[in-house]
């Protein structure tokens, strides 16, 4: 830990309590921030650690509590306050203006919140960023437009207009979701750079490794409430793990199952094939696909591993009829057929599940039965047409058990759900359908651990159970290696490789092999 | 449920309990629907009967009351079910005007009231396709669709009689009766629809459909389900109502039917909805709200007439300052408006 100052700690947080109408979001939880600190705050989805940022940075305000900046005790109303205070935070949504420069950028958000900063004195500012990149050993093109710029990047210009502003603590909320390792690299090195200010730094996030690597202390919640303050110099992976999760991890790392995958015979008709499939682009993101050809038999789970911008997303929408096929065939159990739309889809049993699930799944303004019930009226209504809301309660409460859905009730707005739950929600869309192919697309992205494993678990027991073909579309290798009887490996809107998955650590190297050869191409 | 699970429950329950009154009357007018439409209507209920009791009380007034309540509140549940969609429709006032003229028109060249209604009818709805198809298939913005809408059938209502107005449609003096109920007909057809329509938006598919676009039409769309077809249906059904809301219109304008019926009543339809906690952005009203609103409307011309302000001006700012009050109710919780 950096040397510490006779002052006391930067922030002291005491006893905070918020609760939403429906939900406790954190019960008297307390933490604390040292000078030169970087302290982790630790816990699955749903734990309270984005509302307890929230609070820190002025966006909520707690209902029981106080917050203490540098001995003072101060009320933060709003994220102003915060800033006037010194606190800044940097969330997943970059809030930066993308049309200007880097250097416009900063100069307009400093001058915004700090009024000692004055846009007009262009010449001074300028120098004083200057002076703190050299201080910070940053590279960035103060010119550049950032929209053009990295993820990564994009961050840091965040934290330099905060440094700007003369802010001492940083709060960040996930911020190393969106980025490679190597991102994750440069990150953590600036973060060091503030560590050795003085600055202090709150650091948010759910996965276990990287407290480990950057943080001073760790902070675990758990459903609202604090588990307990650990040294990161003390503790290790499997601690942090039974405090998250309170429950014994030897289910950790997720294998069962591998065991009933079966052999299959190559003579029998697949339930799905695709046959020189190419795709049109409706828009400017979207990736073509090129002479795809695959296969889905029935009652399997076939995962295809890509990273971004593979164009799984695309593939996984063309068997719903929303990319448009320019050239190739569909066969549906051996005849040819056109996926003119999702419902026409529906109809023969297919399914898609987005991995948006806010802009494209759940839909906010239902309640959490609603949407698990919204593709399968005709299962739960009279002639498709009058709801009857006995028989949607049933498969609504067993979905909520088998999946274990933290929700209030089942009619709560689904906007109240956490991430996590909201995509076992929509995995419940899924299975009420009966659909007999299910396409799930990311179905663990920006999920925890503890969600993350009993998703899996829940796909390839579903698969087992009830004989239903699984596609899962992931870029986690693990993912794909875990679950998949077969695998495809994807990359720039084609299939590089097919593997059967009898030895997933031998087919890890193939796949890897294959992605190296590309990429030295 | 496991028992700490209910035990969390209880917590939960208990730890809300523990909120002032104040708050707890919030979080219940935030999470219930209903609540929205029913505070002003129970405010402007109360300051009537407190302003002029004896005038407003009186029962030929409540009966003025019900009956030109009873075509605005239909006017505002097709619009209504145009907005929980998150689309707006313009067109309720000249189609309903449209029909007005349409069955005054058959009525004095054929006389049979029946035939009239049941073409008219046809007429609206066939509009209300149009429109539907338009939004629904073709893809345009329902504002583009609708206002031009607005213009097209006002035209054609100035054109088919050549500016001129239509007198004595005594024939349609049925709907202003109470057959010994205190209540017009009118008013009686009105709680039918509503009743109806309670029904379709709460236990139909089609009715779930509607809030779900609403609130996210891409998902709905992804969802398998068939999400042009409600949003055709919802503006075919909204043309229906408006000429049901117009043939009313015959009955509660003395008989008397001009090109100009009903002008400007697209911005009742809207406030009506509006105050009846129908959201601007969609997903969200309870189906009754337009209802209540209409009554806010009504009530609050109506009071404003006993108190001599016969002005139409002025009872229109009144209505624009209500409209804009019980606005921010309606964004509660929105962090930024466009």
């Amino acid at each position: 830990m950096q040397g510490m100052n006779k002052q006391n700690f930067l922030l002291i947080a005491e006893g905070i309590t918020k609760i939403f109408p429906e939900v406790v979001a954190l019960d008297n939880v307390s933490f604390d921030l040292k000078p030169g600190e970087v302290h982790g705050l630790l816990g699955q989805n749903g734990a309270g650690k984005s509302t307890l940022l929230k609070i820190l940075y002025g966006y909520y305000t707690p209902d029981k509590g106080r917050i203490i900046i540098k001995g003072n005790e101060v009320k933060l109303k709003n994220p102003r306050d915060a800033r006037n205070h010194g606190i800044t935070f940097s969330t997943q949504e970059i809030t930066l203006l993308p049309h200007l420069t880097v250097l416009e950028n900063i100069m307009l958000l400093g001058s915004y919140w700090n009024k000692e900063l004055s846009y007009l004195n262009k010449e001074k500012y300028l120098g004083y960023i200057l002076e703190l990149i050299k201080e910070y050993g940053i590279k960035i093109n103060l010119n550049e437009k950032v929209r053009y710029l990295s993820t990564a990047n994009k961050m840091i210009v965040q934290m330099l207009a905060a440094l700007s502003m003369n802010a001492y603590i940083f709060l960040f909320d996930e911020p190393t979701s969106p980025l490679s390792s190597y991102e994750v690299e440069k990150i953590f090195n600036l973060i060091n750079m503030l560590k050795s200010k003085d600055k202090g730094v709150v650091f948010v996030t759910h996965r276990v490794d990287e407290t480990l690597k950057i943080c001073d202390r760790i902070t675990i919640l758990r459903d609202g409430k604090k588990v307990g303050t650990v040294d990161a110099h003390k503790t290790n992976e499997e601690e942090l793990l039974k405090m998250m999760l309170g429950t014994n991890i030897d289910e950790f790392y997720f294998v069962e199952g591998r065991k009933e995958m079966k052999e299959i015979t190559k003579t029998e008709t697949p339930l799905i094939e695709l046959r020189g499939i190419y795709s049109i682009p409706t828009k400017p993101t979207e990736v073509p696909l090129r002479d795809v050809n695959l296969r889905i038999y029935e009652n399997e789970v076939v995962t295809i591993f890509g990273i971004i911008g593979a164009g799984k997303t695309e593939l996984g929408k063309l068997l719903v009829g929303i990319t448009k096929t320019a050239r190739g065939d569909i066969y549906y159990k051996g005849k040819k057929i056109k996926i003119k739309s999702p419902a026409y889809a529906l109809s023969n049993g297919i399914f898609y599940l987005t991995e948006d699930r806010r802009a494209e799944g759940i839909i906010p303004l239902l309640s959490v039965l609603e949407n698990m019930s919204i593709s399968a009226f005709k299962n739960v209504s009279l002639g498709g047409i009058i709801i009857n809301a006995f028989k949607e309660r049933e498969p609504g409460t067993r979905f909520v058990k088998e999946l274990n859905i933290k929700t209030p009730s089942l009619y709560v707005r689904a906007s109240n759900l956490s991430g996590g739950n909201q995509q076992k929600v929509l995995l419940a869309r899924a299975l009420m359908t009966g659909a007999k192919l299910l396409i799930i697309d990311e179905p663990t992205v920006g999920i925890d651990i503890g969600a993350k494993i009993e998703i899996r678990r829940k796909i390839r027991e579903i698969s087992l159970k009830t004989g239903i073909s699984v596609l899962v579309l992931t870029s986690d290798l693990d993912e794909a290696l875990g679950i998949g009887e077969r695998v495809y490996f994807m990359h720039d809107g084609t299939i590089v490789s097919e593997y059967t998955n009898n030895n997933p650590d031998e087919i890890r190297r193939k796949i890897i092999s294959d992605f190296s050869n590309i990429v030295k191409k | 449920m496991s028992t700490t699970e209910k035990k969390k429950e209880e917590e939960i329950a208990v730890k809300s309990k523990r909120k002032s009154p104040l708050r707890a009357l919030l979080d219940f007018y935030n999470t219930h629907d209903l609540a929205r439409p029913l505070l002003p209507f129970i405010v402007i209920l109360i300051a009537a009967i407190s302003i002029s009791p004896i005038y407003f009380l009186a029962p030929v007034n409540l009966k003025v009351v019900l009956y030109q309540t009873a075509p605005i509140a239909l006017l505002a549940l097709g619009e209504a079910l145009t907005i929980i969609m998150g689309s707006i429709d313009l067109t309720p006032g000249s189609v309903s005007g449209f029909a007005a003229l349409f069955a005054g028109l058959i009525t004095l060249n054929i006389g049979n009231v029946p035939y009239a209604i049941v073409l008219t009818l046809l007429a609206t709805t066939a509009i209300g396709a149009l429109n539907g198809f338009l939004v629904a298939r073709l893809k345009i913005y329902s504002f583009i669709v609708t206002l031009a809408g607005l213009e097209i059938w006002r035209a054609v209502d100035l054109s088919i009689t050549g500016g001129s107005p239509i007198y004595g449609l005594h024939q349609y003096s049925f709907l202003m009766q109470d057959f010994h109920t205190f209540i017009p007909l009118v008013f009686i057809i009105t709680l039918i629809v509503y009743v109806v329509f309670l029904f379709i938006l709460m236990r139909t598919t089609w009715g779930r459909i509607i809030y779900a676009i609403g609130s996210n039409e891409e998902a709905v769309h992804l969802s398998g389900t068939h999400a042009s077809l409600a949003k055709f249906l919802a503006f075919t059904v909204a043309g229906f109502l408006y000429g049901l809301a117009g043939i009313m219109l015959i009955g509660t304008s003395a008989y008397i039917v001009d090109p100009w019926t009903a002008y400007g009543y697209e911005l009742y339809a809207i406030a009506a909805a509006v105050i009846g906690g129908i959201a601007l952005t969609g997903g969200t009203g309870h189906p009754i709200g337009p209802l209540l609103g209409a009554f806010v409307l009504t009530i609050l011309t109506n009071i404003l007439i006993i108190m001599g302000y016969t002005q139409y001006t002025i009872q229109e700012i009144i209505i624009g300052i209500i409209i804009i009050a019980a606005a921010p109710a309606l964004t509660r919780g929105l962090r930024w408006v466009k």
